[in-house]
């Protein structure tokens, strides 16, 4: 299947969509780049479920995108000031010492948890590279595509062991919720007429 | 009829009708706490698995409600805790008459409790992470109303109680192969080191806890005060419930002595952070934190006199970190929140000082208080096991009560002569009401004895 034969693609997405998400400045390209990272979900996630199940993944992270997108005011259409190239050096070095710890520790990994390397690879990426986005970042927008990138990555590693329907379900709820949850708070301070 | 359908389903049904008349905010305050007590009534007085007559009609309420191959159950054993939560939801929802808080906060508030009685009811239990994930993401909207933006403190909870979600699920896949092959080593490490890790994150354990002062000196103290006080109950009794379950989990060597240990750090770091604050909203977090590591402490004794102890001080807790967030809500609204505007309020808002300080002390354990009985028990407990550990907790315990004693000094400095009272009216009679029944837990503890020990025949096990 075509899936299995190119596995290695979907781990070079996630690693080229989630460094783009941690040094963008642009909130349209955050969410591009979250829509990528979501593709390259899916595509990990079919190589140990059925494409259905697995496509739910994706369509998920695309509405929980949506959302954000949706609810982004108008005036923060420019995110946050350029900053300078030494803090996104700062940043892509960070992202590639995560990469190497990632590539370490996976084949000790494999003996604790029964996945695919490449499956290991993905979701620890994706861990990795939302917990360093959520320790670098006080900004609601990045905080919410911080959460949503470690919930993918587990959610990568969790469908190798367990394929339920309705774990499926509720985490695509709790994926939604996030997504939701970051429009209410990107698009709060300006409800005030609903106080 | 069956019992999840009256205790998860129809509360949640009534928090949406509730959402479309939040405009008339004090029809549905009366509404929903006494809805609340309506179905705490219920708990006590409805037998599940059994017939009931009602003249010539007669039915029986099933315990369980099947939903996609998974079960909600709520028997017979779970009663008291239905009636601890929706007691405590009557409480909390009806205080909010006297406490200003944004009309969302009833609604969401009753939806956030049935979605935690669905937590502890689903089985397997490991959908109940979700189900909290899912009761978190529902608390921000109250923590951070329309029109405010979100601060540190929320953003925190957040990420730590969203971060905890992983650890449960994986805990559960372990806990499943621990049950298949339980002379698997790496495996029950696995399990116990991720269920740990889970509850450390969800009960803001030491030193996952920055969060939780932060959200209580922003967010409104009534809302952060309700958050605060029902999911960690919660989580406990969820915690409760997994060493009720696992076998492996309960003769784990190692989780009574990193139980012990976690505890006492947070008694006694947010103990002494506490007598070093200024800020009142923020003290209550570090009451939160105290109040949780008491928590671990009291399961960590490994012995029924431990969870007597734990369930027993439930309600006190509660009583007080209401009490104190209705007081912390009245003094907000006139913008005293640190040291240096409090001075004198005790001749200004004297219902207010007294409240507050009942609360304070009776969550330091002073006698004569509600507090006192449970922590004196404790602490013997833990004494008997580890002395150096007791000794540390009294020292926590005395930097907490420290800060409470500056505190009254600053409320009853005043060159003012007369006595003015600000409070309204419902104000003072749920400021007394509290107060007195701080006093009458304190000097009747017997009173509250027996419902801890119908809340522990859900832990067969365990008892």
């Amino acid at each position: 299947m075509i899936f299995q034969q190119l596995n290695v693609i979907p781990v070079i997405l996630l690693m080229g969509s989630s460094l783009s998400i941690l040094i963008s400045q642009r909130w349209r390209y955050t969410l591009i780049s979250l829509a990528v990272q979501y593709l390259a979900v899916f595509w990990l996630v079919a190589l140990v479920w059925p494409v259905g199940l697995a496509a739910i993944k994706l369509v998920v992270g695309l509405m929980a995108g949506a959302l954000i997108g949706s609810l982004q005011p108008s005036d923060e259409l420019v995110e946050e000031k350029e900053a300078s190239i030494s803090g996104r050096i700062f940043r892509s070095l960070a992202a590639g010492l995560i990469w190497l710890v990632v590539f370490s520790i996976a084949p000790g990994l494999m003996d604790w948890f029964p996945a695919q390397p490449v499956i290991l690879w993905g979701g620890l990426i994706l861990v990795g590279m939302g917990l360093l986005q959520l320790g670098m970042t006080t900004r609601p927008l990045r905080i919410i595509v911080g959460l949503l990138t470690v919930i993918s990555g587990f959610e990568i590693l969790y469908a190798s062991v367990e394929s339920s329907i309705l774990v499926a379900g509720l985490l695509a709820m709790i994926n939604l919720g996030i997504g939701l949850t970051g429009a209410y708070l990107l698009a709060g301070p300006a409800m005030k007429d609903l106080s | 009829m069956n019992a999840p359908l009256i205790w998860i389903i129809l509360p949640l049904f009534v928090s949406i009708v509730l959402w479309f008349l939040k405009e008339r905010s004090q029809l549905v305050i009366w509404l929903a706490s006494g809805f609340c007590l309506l179905l705490a009534f219920l708990a006590w007085r409805v037998p599940v698995d059994s017939l009931v007559q009602l003249g010539p009609i007669s039915f029986t309420i099933s315990s369980t409600l099947t939903f996609l191959g998974r079960s909600f159950i709520l028997a017979a054993s779970n009663s008291a805790f239905l009636i601890l939560i929706y007691l405590i939801g009557a409480f909390w929802l009806f205080g909010s008459i006297a406490a200003g808080v944004p009309n969302t906060f009833v609604p969401l508030g009753l939806a956030l409790i049935s979605l935690l009685v669905a937590a502890l009811a689903v089985q397997p239990f490991l959908y109940a992470a979700l189900l909290i994930e899912m009761a978190v993401l529902l608390s921000i909207p109250m923590l951070v109303p329309p029109g405010k933006t979100a601060g540190q403190g929320v953003i925190r909870y957040l990420i730590f109680q969203t971060l905890a979600l992983p650890f449960i699920l994986l805990a559960g896949w372990a806990a499943a192969g621990v049950e298949a092959n339980p002379t698997d080593q790496r495996l029950l490490i696995q399990a116990v080191v991720l269920l740990g890790l889970g509850f450390a994150l969800w009960l803001a354990v030491f030193p996952f806890y920055t969060w939780v002062p932060l959200l209580a000196g922003e967010a409104h103290p009534y809302v952060a005060g309700f958050v605060l006080s029902l999911l960690p109950t919660v989580v406990i009794l969820l915690m409760l419930d997994f060493l009720n379950a696992f076998t492996w989990l309960r003769v784990y060597p190692l989780v009574p002595e990193v139980l012990q240990l976690v505890g006492s750090l947070m008694v006694i770091t947010g103990g002494l952070w506490s007598a070093f604050q200024r800020d009142l909203s923020r003290l209550f977090g570090y009451a939160v934190i105290m109040e949780s590591g008491f928590s671990l402490l009291a399961i960590s004794l490994g012995n029924q006199a431990g969870l007597q102890v734990l369930t027993a001080s439930f309600l006190p807790r509660l009583l007080a970190l209401g009490l104190w967030a209705l007081s912390l809500s009245i003094i907000g609204k006139q913008g005293f929140v640190d040291f240096d505007s409090l001075a004198g309020l005790l001749h200004r808002m004297p219902f207010t000082a007294v409240g507050f300080l009942l609360a304070y002390f009776s969550l330091g354990g002073l006698p004569l208080l509600a507090g006192f009985p449970m922590r004196e028990i404790l602490l013997e407990g833990v004494a008997q096991h580890n002395i150096t550990v007791a000794f540390w907790t009294l020292i926590g315990n005395l930097g907490f009560l420290a800060c409470g004693f500056r505190i009254l000094a600053v409320l009853v400095k005043s060159n003012e002569k007369t006595w003015k009272i600000q409070e309204k009216w419902t104000q003072i009679v749920l400021l007394i009401g509290g107060g007195m029944a701080l006093f009458l837990v304190g000097i009747y503890p017997r009173i509250i004895l027996s419902g801890a020990l119908n809340l522990l025949r859900a832990f067969a096990h365990l008892v």
